[in-house]
């Protein structure tokens, strides 16, 4: 809660939100994502602040303070984490990402195993089981981790560095 | 028609709709997929008693895929004289578990152990959703090979 509002005062000034519009909206994005397990309280703090910037945007357009914008990066990590939740939520909590050329990745929840089963274009099929002393997602196998494999196959198809976690 | 309908309850290969199965994606099968549906090579069973049989099963119902690859061994040679499969799941299981078959008969047991699921998922053309199958059909033959060892081990322990 403490990591919203100290966010949501980062965000440009010249948006003038009221402190008691910030603390009403936080509650109640916050708590319609109570349901979610997987994730680190850090990234559903972020997927939340992220919805509320653009629902305040919508209001008009609102003369942009480039001193105060988000950094470039930070930027970057919270809408890739936006985005591949709202994917998510799309498909039926099957997750889908076409990077043309380069393949496809698929991702879905196995429930009867309690896996997470991931197919990619560089390293084929795989299934990851919560490790709770680990705390990530582990592929018995090769002892990969959901995270870290992502990262690193992504990065040497893309050709950037990427943070998933 | 109507028989093979019914032939192809009986043995157990019915399309299910499942995750991963139904993602939504309008792609057809490959034609090699279609053809070990309709023309199914080594349907059947060996007697999973028989000390010459070695037996995989993998998978589980609740999963959408069960793979039973039964192998027949020569003794003497070690070398893979016939195989059966039932499969119960999609078409690409079907027919990975199909090639699998086909794949291992007349090899030796230590050759068969390298056959890869990206060998099999590229025979096919399998699409990315569909890779699980062909790592399944891997899973069954390491397991049937992995079963008549243990037999084996048995029969000339006692």
């Amino acid at each position: 809660m403490a990591t919203a509002t100290r966010f949501l005062r980062r965000l440009p000034r010249s948006l003038k939100l009221p402190p008691t519009l910030l603390r009403s909206n936080v509650t109640r994005v916050l708590s319609s994502f109570a349901h979610k397990t997987n994730e680190p309280f850090e990234s559903r703090i972020r997927h939340d602040s992220s919805i509320i910037i653009r629902s305040f945007s919508s209001q008009g357009p609102a003369p942009i303070d480039y001193s105060s914008i988000l950094q470039e990066d930070e930027f970057h990590r919270l809408a890739n984490v936006t985005i591949n939740n709202l994917l998510e939520k799309i498909e039926n909590e099957v997750l889908t990402l076409k990077l043309g050329s380069l393949g496809t990745y698929v991702m879905n929840k196995q429930t009867p195993n309690r896996q997470i089963w991931m197919s990619s274009p560089v390293s084929g099929p795989s299934r990851f089981d919560w490790d709770r002393d680990a705390n990530a997602w582990i592929y018995r196998r090769t002892e990969a981790k959901l995270h870290e494999l992502l990262e690193e196959e992504l990065e040497n198809l893309c050709g950037e560095p990427i943070q998933l976690s | 028609m109507m028989i093979r309908q019914a032939a192809k309850k009986a043995l157990g290969i019915t399309s299910r709709q499942s995750t991963p199965c139904s993602v939504g994606i309008f792609r057809s099968y490959h034609e090699n997929v279609i053809d070990h549906y309709d023309n199914p090579r080594n349907v059947g069973s060996f007697d999973k008693n028989d000390p010459t049989v070695g037996t995989g099963l993998v998978g589980a119902p609740a999963c959408g895929d069960v793979m039973k690859l039964q192998i027949k061994v020569d003794e003497k040679t070690g070398q893979i004289i016939d195989a059966r499969f039932k499969t119960f799941g999609c078409g690409s299981a079907i027919a990975s578990s199909s090639v699998a078959t086909e794949w291992v008969k007349g090899k030796a047991m230590e050759e068969v152990l390298t056959i890869k699921n990206t060998e099999i998922a590229k025979h096919l053309s399998l699409p990315p959703v569909k890779l699980h199958c062909s790592m399944l059909a891997e899973d069954a033959i390491k397991a049937a090979v992995k079963d008549y060892k243990e037999k084996r081990v048995k029969t000339n322990g006692a």
